[in-house]
């Protein structure tokens, strides 16, 4: 399988080439096109899972596509305007902020976990997504704007707005970004996330939700 | 203090790495990252004046930018004892440019300000009728001083140095140099060429100075944006 990333970064969609027999499993509605050949196959995985991924953010279904005895090819994309990246699968897998996730190969498990109680104030990140995987494969990311890999050498705060993925390997707990809930809702800054240990973070240079708010005090009220 | 916007134009994103000592300040809400090792401490974004009267007017001052210009109450202060970066981003698809003041003024539209350092100073500026009619708020925010000044933009940012005159579209002003002079005019000329134009009221600048104007009106995506609503 190879994956290209075109129309960066502002409109990026991955074009997904299947040896034959291959398959690659994608969030619901992420399918921009694909060749005639290819089987789709939809998937809940059961009530309970396909609910928890409601919870994470995510779609109830996904699909996987598998190519023939011959090639095939798939062009997925992601609802927001920004950037996408292919992640390697690693041994520690990846954490995922809940939209994040487009596609990955089969063997990848997504599994969708509370992320720290304190969470539960912040309306977002309640929950996330974690990717493992036993064998090598592929992650596909979406984000909302640029997207980009920082290192955290145990010293790093992030929004949960700009989240988009980390490596498993980190350490992370949410908190307030200041040292009070009062300083810290007049930060603006909301819930953050404080990273220990070693690895990446990929993080968005927008944050869907202070989009959606900013934009949304704009709009007229919908009527009832 | 080294700075670098990445992801422009359409999503910019500012990274100012900060040496032992110094400090950025930045609009409320617009970090994205920081180093454990930068401390963050909210305060009210007006003045620099001291005591309680100083305070009051600020809060009041603050509170009026909130509420007219869609402004945040409050700056966040970056500081640091051993050094480390801060990455900050505005809300809306947009660019960011760096300007270095020299004790020059420059005035911002509602919302065009994001970072500064430095011994800079933020006052409102009484837009007057002008400042109505051009929908701008009726204050700009007007940066003084000597360091370094960070704004956005909705959209791309053009600088248009202005020899006479120029005229810019009210939704599309992002700042401009205080030696210039504004007036608001419209666009057709007289009342018929306001309506029929559909260009509605602009600022015209005359003198010499430096405008910044933005590619998109954020106005007009609401605009289009509101019919489309379901009801």
């Amino acid at each position: 399988m190879h994956v290209e990333i075109l129309y960066r970064p502002a409109h990026a969609m991955a074009r997904v080439h299947l040896a034959p027999h291959e398959s690659i499993t994608a969030e619901s509605g992420s399918m921009v096109g694909m060749s005639p050949n290819l089987a789709l196959q939809t998937q809940s995985g059961g009530l309970l899972s396909g609910v928890k991924r409601l919870f994470g953010g995510e779609s109830f279904f996904r699909n996987t596509f598998t190519a023939p005895d011959e090639r095939g090819e798939l062009l997925l994309a992601h609802a927001l305007c920004g950037d996408m990246r292919v992640l390697e699968m690693t041994q520690a897998g990846y954490l995922l902020q809940s939209s994040a996730f487009v596609a990955s190969t089969p063997n990848v498990l997504v599994g969708t976990e509370l992320g720290g109680l304190k969470s539960f104030f912040s309306g977002a990140g309640l929950f996330v997504l974690r990717a493992t995987a036993p064998s090598p494969g592929l992650l596909v990311v979406g984000a909302f704007g640029g997207l980009e890999e920082l290192y955290c050498d145990g010293n790093l705060v992030i929004d949960t707005g700009h989240l988009v993925a980390w490596d498993a390997t980190l350490d992370y707990s949410l908190g307030k970004s200041s040292s009070g809930w009062l300083l810290s809702f007049l930060s603006g800054e909301g819930l953050v996330c404080h990273f220990r240990g070693q690895g990446r973070i990929w993080i968005q240079s927008r944050s869907a939700a202070a989009y959606g708010k900013e934009i949304g005090s704009l709009l007229p009220p919908r009527r009832r | 203090m080294q700075h670098v916007i990445t992801h422009g134009p359409s999503f910019a994103m500012l990274r100012v790495d900060l040496s032992p000592g110094e400090t950025v300040v930045g609009e409320a809400g617009s970090m994205v990252a920081r180093h454990q090792s930068l401390a963050m401490a909210v305060k009210l974004n007006a003045g620099k004046g001291r005591g309680f009267f100083a305070i009051f007017k600020a809060f009041v001052v603050a509170l009026l930018r909130r509420i007219i210009g869609r402004e945040t109450l409050f700056v966040n202060h970056f500081t640091t004892e051993r050094g480390g970066s801060v990455w900050l981003a505005p809300t809306l698809a947009g660019q960011i440019v760096h300007r270095r003041l020299n004790g020059e003024l420059l005035l911002l539209s509602t919302g065009a300000y994001l970072a500064h350092a430095g011994d800079v100073e933020l006052k409102l500026k009484w837009g007057g009728l002008r400042g109505l009619l051009a929908k701008e708020g009726f204050f700009f925010l007007g940066v003084t001083g000597h360091g370094d000044l960070w704004f956005t933009s909705y959209g791309g940012i053009e600088a248009v140095d202005v020899n006479g005159s120029y005229l810019i579209d009210n939704g599309n002003l992002v700042g401009y140099e205080g030696n210039l002079k504004l007036s608001i005019k419209s666009a057709g000329g007289g009342l018929l060429g306001l309506a029929a134009s559909g260009e509605g009221l602009v600022c015209e600048f005359t003198g010499q100075g430096r405008v910044w104007l933005q590619t998109r009106n954020l106005e007009a995506l609401v605009g289009w944006l509101s019919p489309m609503l379901p009801r």
